[in-house]
């Protein structure tokens, strides 16, 4: 059944849908009590970034009438943000629609889904870490007082524990911090700084019996065992802040100057579901050309869709880009934890699996 | 085009010598180029539930398995026995691959057997069972809050857990993998 209609003969059902606005509303409050400027960006753009591993919804643009334009539904609000930031905005978010193609299927994901990306100056990644703390923490608050008025009982003083699927969490900062290679070594016992190259890391896989031939690469090995034998272990309990990606693997951000230059980027783990991806940004414009090249080639080679290189984002990496660290985090996902519930559909009035059935998704 | 992973839900696959269900599959991509399978898998004869997540182009081997419906008959200490009604051909199965189905099983119920090259493997367990309550406590008057419950006994002389509103002599219908009251039939 279509969830309108099954609120519609269930209304005790929306309390969990309310959270979504009870949160937007939590992010929006957040920000502006920070003096952070909300830029509206467009949704429809007529060239994107190049990131290799997303597919992209392409449709067409008529004007004038009868004069056709290739137009592509962005992947997220950077490109724009960061113009802006080139420009002098200063600290800045965006609250909005993101289209990832194909990312249909499993509990986490939906076509269109809501992204919050913000952009801090002056600042690095350790201080959004606190910042996102900050936000989470605010954001569990909002929707403990709006419970409150409802049901007075379920206010719960002043806990930061929550139960997620019946999961206990504690949300209280500071919230657990491991590098990759910690991780790499506690769960895997893999030494990472030794294994950055395809040769040991392809021998360790074997060894631990993964079938690798001479076609797999160094980042699917390390997907494989990362998902695998790693990421159950993060943000259980507690939140996990995993920091100092392998510097193949953050393709926007900034490495550090001495070896083995990790790249300083962060993702946040919550009871298993991964909520948000900060990097200290790249503000080398020659950089960021050299990857997106590199970019466009794996489309290419992986037989997506290809598009025009947004070229105007390095044009405001010349005018000059502000020290600064940006973060995007999923507001689906947060919405889920937040409400207990275990599928993202279950945060929208209308998730795309009911729109498109389950031709999108299981 | 692009590149598409082959394991599907409800498919049978070799997964460490081992054949097993695939229960959950889902595409994602972590980033840079990989994508995965992220698949829950349960082994069928260990009734191991595993999560994997394979490489897109990772090769796994599909296992064919044939379903044959049979009878059950009877089990002793070791062994649960299965007839096929055409042939009266029988197949045996280790007690412990049934996991929490036996116990929802009369002689003479109709399962469906998965078999591998003449070999039982283990049974694809029905959704639900319909079993008769054989003993139950007459509901107190009045104690009718709602989410109350009660153990009552089907046939097959297993307790379950139900609404106080069902009465000696129901039909009722149970989900064998939990062991949960489903609905009144």
């Amino acid at each position: 059944m279509q969830t309108w209609r099954e609120l519609q003969q269930h209304p005790e059902n929306f309390s969990s849908y309310l959270v979504r606005s009870w949160v937007l509303a939590a992010i929006r409050q957040f920000f502006t009590d920070r003096h952070y400027v909300e830029a509206e960006v467009p949704l429809l753009a007529p060239s994107l970034p190049q990131e290799s591993y997303l597919e992209v919804f392409t449709t067409t643009l008529e004007a004038p009438p009868g004069h056709f334009t290739p137009a592509y539904l962005t992947t997220s609000p950077e490109t724009w943000l960061k113009k802006l930031l080139a420009a002098g905005i200063g600290n800045c978010y965006s609250l909005t629609k993101s289209f990832r193609n194909q990312e249909t299927s499993g509990p986490f994901h939906n076509p269109e889904f809501t992204l919050l990306e913000w952009y801090q100056v002056n600042a690095d990644y350790h201080d959004v870490m606190k910042e996102t703390e900050e936000l989470v923490v605010y954001c569990l608050r909002e929707v403990q007082k709006r419970q409150g008025r409802l049901k007075p009982r379920l206010t719960g003083g002043a806990s930061l524990k929550i139960s997620y699927q019946g999961q206990a969490l504690d949300l209280a900062s500071p919230w657990e911090r491991l590098s990759v290679a910690e991780v790499f070594a506690k769960f895997a016992q893999i030494d990472l700084p030794t294994h950055l190259t395809l040769e040991p890391m392809r021998k360790a896989a074997g060894d631990k019996g993964y079938s690798v031939d001479l076609s797999t690469s160094w980042e699917q090995i390390y997907h494989q065992i990362f998902l695998n034998e790693i990421e159950p272990h993060l943000g259980q309990g507690q939140p996990t802040i995993l920091y100092d990606y392998p510097p193949s693997l953050a393709a926007l951000a900034k490495t550090k100057a001495e070896p083995p230059h990790w790249a300083e980027r962060f993702e946040v783990y919550i009871a298993g579901i991964e909520l948000g991806d900060c990097y200290s940004e790249l503000t080398d414009w020659e950089e960021q050309e050299r990857r997106f090249e590199i970019e466009k080639d794996l489309r290419k080679q992986g037989g997506k869709q290809d598009y025009p290189t947004d070229t105007e984002l390095i044009e405001a990496l010349k005018v000059g880009l502000p020290r600064c660290s940006g973060m995007a985090l999923g507001v689906d996902r947060l919405v889920m934890l937040l409400a207990d519930v275990d599928n993202i559909a279950k945060t929208m009035f209308f998730p795309a699996k009911e729109l498109f059935g389950d031709a999108s998704g299981q | 085009m692009s590149q598409t992973d082959q394991i599907k839900k409800g498919m049978y696959v070799d997964f460490h010598n081992e054949p097993h269900l695939v229960v959950e599959a889902s595409l994602y991509s972590p980033g840079k180029g990989s994508a995965f399978t992220r698949t829950r898998l349960k082994g069928l004869l260990s009734g191991k539930t595993t999560d994997f997540n394979f490489r897109s182009g990772e090769k796994v081997e599909e296992i064919e398995l044939n379903t044959r419906e049979m009878q059950y008959l009877y089990s002793d200490v070791t062994y649960a026995y299965f007839m096929d009604p055409q042939t009266f051909e029988q197949k045996t199965l280790p007690k412990e691959r049934l996991g929490s189905l036996l116990p929802f099983l009369r002689e003479g119920d109709s399962c469906l057997v998965l078999v591998q090259d003449d070999e039982a493997v283990t049974i694809r367990p029905p959704g639900k069972v319909k079993l008769k309550v054989t003993e139950a406590e007459e509901t107190v008057k009045g104690n009718t809050s709602s989410g109350a419950t009660k153990s009552v006994v089907v046939e097959t002389g297993v307790a379950v857990t139900v609404p106080l509103f069902i009465k000696k002599g129901d039909i009722i219908l149970i989900n064998p993998e939990t062991g949960d009251y489903v609905e009144r039939a």
